[in-house]
């Protein structure tokens, strides 16, 4: 291969490489993008169509007056020192992990005793990287 | 005394054949690099699960090569057969000139059958099964412009091309020491034995060792290419991913790539395969196989056959070393290509995207993806890149993949 033989062959390679690899991976983020919107949207639709069902029959029931009771564990909470906001933190935390349709409660949020000396090292040493 | 002859003979015999007579100075310098990559394995634990079969292979290939030779066959008269096997009874005849000749097979060794999974092409998506069965895309789906970052980083293997092309490779060579670049050791064996079988000791064992010294070649380049800013930047959360979208994945995959690059179904066609029986959750058993038993046999057969490649006449070249330093520069040109782009998109979200992320882009999953963190990190300790950069890692799997494609249908 002489020099100019060379040059062509390297060339041509990049160029087609460059565009080939770069053109079907744009095609699959807007494949991806795509089918990602469809879904969520799918899925939107049916949890709301869920909950408009669920409100339809609470409707149709006849409004009982519950009295209004306050959880006794609210004060406990503030005498303990923790705030309202990092209560709601908790809460929407344990909320977006289980969602509203598992039957979960939070029924208590205690400071814990900070960690030994040796649970500290055995979780630093589990989520070091290296 | 006929005795005593007969004796000597046979101490002569087992001393000829023996290797201190057949085995010549580059055998031993093999031994010695095997034995180095022994320590590195064991010692430094650099990708111990394939220097270690490696190695042994290069080893045991320098101290008996016939380990790895060809089967023959030999023409024999009825009466050198004979005298050679005693009979002519299960011999096939051949009759070449009106003479009947005795097929008398050799058979080959070990490492030859073993490595015949090597050479058709078989062991490589075998090994993207249990990949794919071991790896969630959903960093990826969360956030699908990390394919620019996988695709960024596959610059570094048509860079590499030129290089090759310029220190006298031939094309076909070239392309074969190029994807050394996309750090994905099974996507360089296949490529190499269909363009270039004559470099695999070479190419393998550099694209091993370089993959296994991704936390020391990628954090400079990272450092020289970002400010310090850039580096801090803490990314959102991605959304999370429904189980649908991520079943749905591998198929859209395979369909696209394989329509588009039939030279890339193979491995892209495993990956995707080993993900879904991952994602779909009912063919757990399956997956488990993928996953542990099958990759782990496959890894086996392929290390050790792969380092059975290596013997002293074919390592020991100026090639090797024009691989090994080839190898290197496809390495951080991948790296600085993902960086790079890291910093457009950076600038083009408005700071969102930490440019770290970018170096991921060449596959060496996970180990790329931790560096990214582990840098992040050192500028800012609160920042977690870990599952933003596994975007850009597993896409840098499907680019590598691509750009194999690319390369087996313009170069073969």
């Amino acid at each position: 291969m002489d020099i100019m033989d060379k040059l062509n062959i390297s060339a041509s390679m990049l160029l087609t490489g460059f565009t080939i690899v770069f053109a079907v991976l744009f095609f699959l983020i807007f494949l991806i993008w795509l089918y990602g919107r469809i879904i969520t949207n799918a899925q939107t639709k049916a949890a709301k169509r869920k909950t408009l069902k669920i409100q339809s029959e609470r409707n149709d029931e006849p409004i009982e007056k519950v009295p209004v009771k306050t959880d006794s564990k609210a004060p406990v909470l503030k005498k303990s020192g923790i705030s309202d906001e990092v209560v709601a933190v908790i809460s929407a935390a344990v909320y977006s992990m289980y969602g509203s349709s598992e039957k979960v409660k939070i029924k208590s949020i205690k400071k814990s005793s900070s960690r030994s000396a040796w649970a500290n090292a055995g979780i630093l040493n589990n989520t070091r990287p290296f | 005394m006929d005795i005593l002859n007969k004796f000597l003979d046979a101490l002569v015999g087992i001393f000829n054949d023996s290797g201190l007579m057949t085995l010549d100075w580059r055998n031993y310098i093999m031994i010695a690099v095997a034995c180095v990559l022994f320590y590195l394995a064991i010692k430094k634990q650099y990708e111990p699960l394939l220097l270690l079969p490696i190695a042994f292979g290069m080893l045991l290939v320098n101290l008996y090569p016939s380990i790895m030779a060809a089967p023959e066959t030999t023409f024999m008269t009825e009466q050198q057969c004979i005298a050679a096997k005693g009979t002519i009874d299960g011999y096939a005849t051949t009759v070449i000139d009106g003479q009947t000749f005795y097929n008398v097979p050799h058979y080959g060794g070990l490492f030859y059958y073993l490595y015949q999974g090597v050479k058709l092409g078989i062991y490589p998506p075998l090994i993207f099964l249990g990949v794919g069965a071991m790896t969630d895309f959903g960093p990826l789906i969360a956030n699908p412009k990390s394919f620019i970052l996988g695709a960024a980083a596959q610059i570094g293997i048509f860079i590499t091309f030129i290089g090759a092309i310029f220190l006298g490779f031939t094309s076909a060579q070239a392309g074969a020491i190029g994807i050394i670049g996309g750090a994905d050791g099974p996507t360089a064996i296949y490529v190499t034995t269909k363009l270039a079988p004559e470099l695999l000791g070479s190419i393998a064992i550099a694209a091993y060792s370089y993959m296994a010294l991704v936390p020391i070649i990628q954090p400079p380049i990272m450092r020289a290419l970002t400010t310090k800013k850039e580096r801090a930047v803490q990314m959102e959360q991605l959304r999370p991913v429904s189980k649908l979208e991520k079943i749905i994945f591998p198929v859209i995959i395979v369909i696209v790539i394989s329509i588009l690059l039939p030279d890339a179904a193979p491995l892209v066609g495993m990956l995707m395969f080993g993900n879904l029986l991952k994602e779909s959750g009912v063919a757990d058993r399956l997956s488990k196989t993928a996953q542990n038993e099958l990759m782990n046999i496959i890894t086996i057969f392929l290390g050790t056959t792969v380092g059975a490649t290596a013997t002293g006449a074919n390592f020991l070249s100026w090639s090797t070393i024009k691989i090994i330093a080839l190898g290197l520069l496809a390495f951080m040109m991948g790296s600085a290509c993902g960086v790079l782009f890291g910093k457009i998109m950076y600038k083009l979200t408005g700071g969102k995207v930490n440019p770290l992320i970018g170096s991921a882009g060449v596959s060496a999953v996970p180990m790329a993806a931790r560096v990214s963190q582990k840098v992040g990190q050192e500028e800012n300790p609160g920042n977690f890149l870990l599952m933003h950069a596994m975007g850009p890692n597993v896409a840098g799997v499907i680019g590598s993949a691509v750009a194999a494609g690319v390369l087996l249908n313009v170069l073969r």
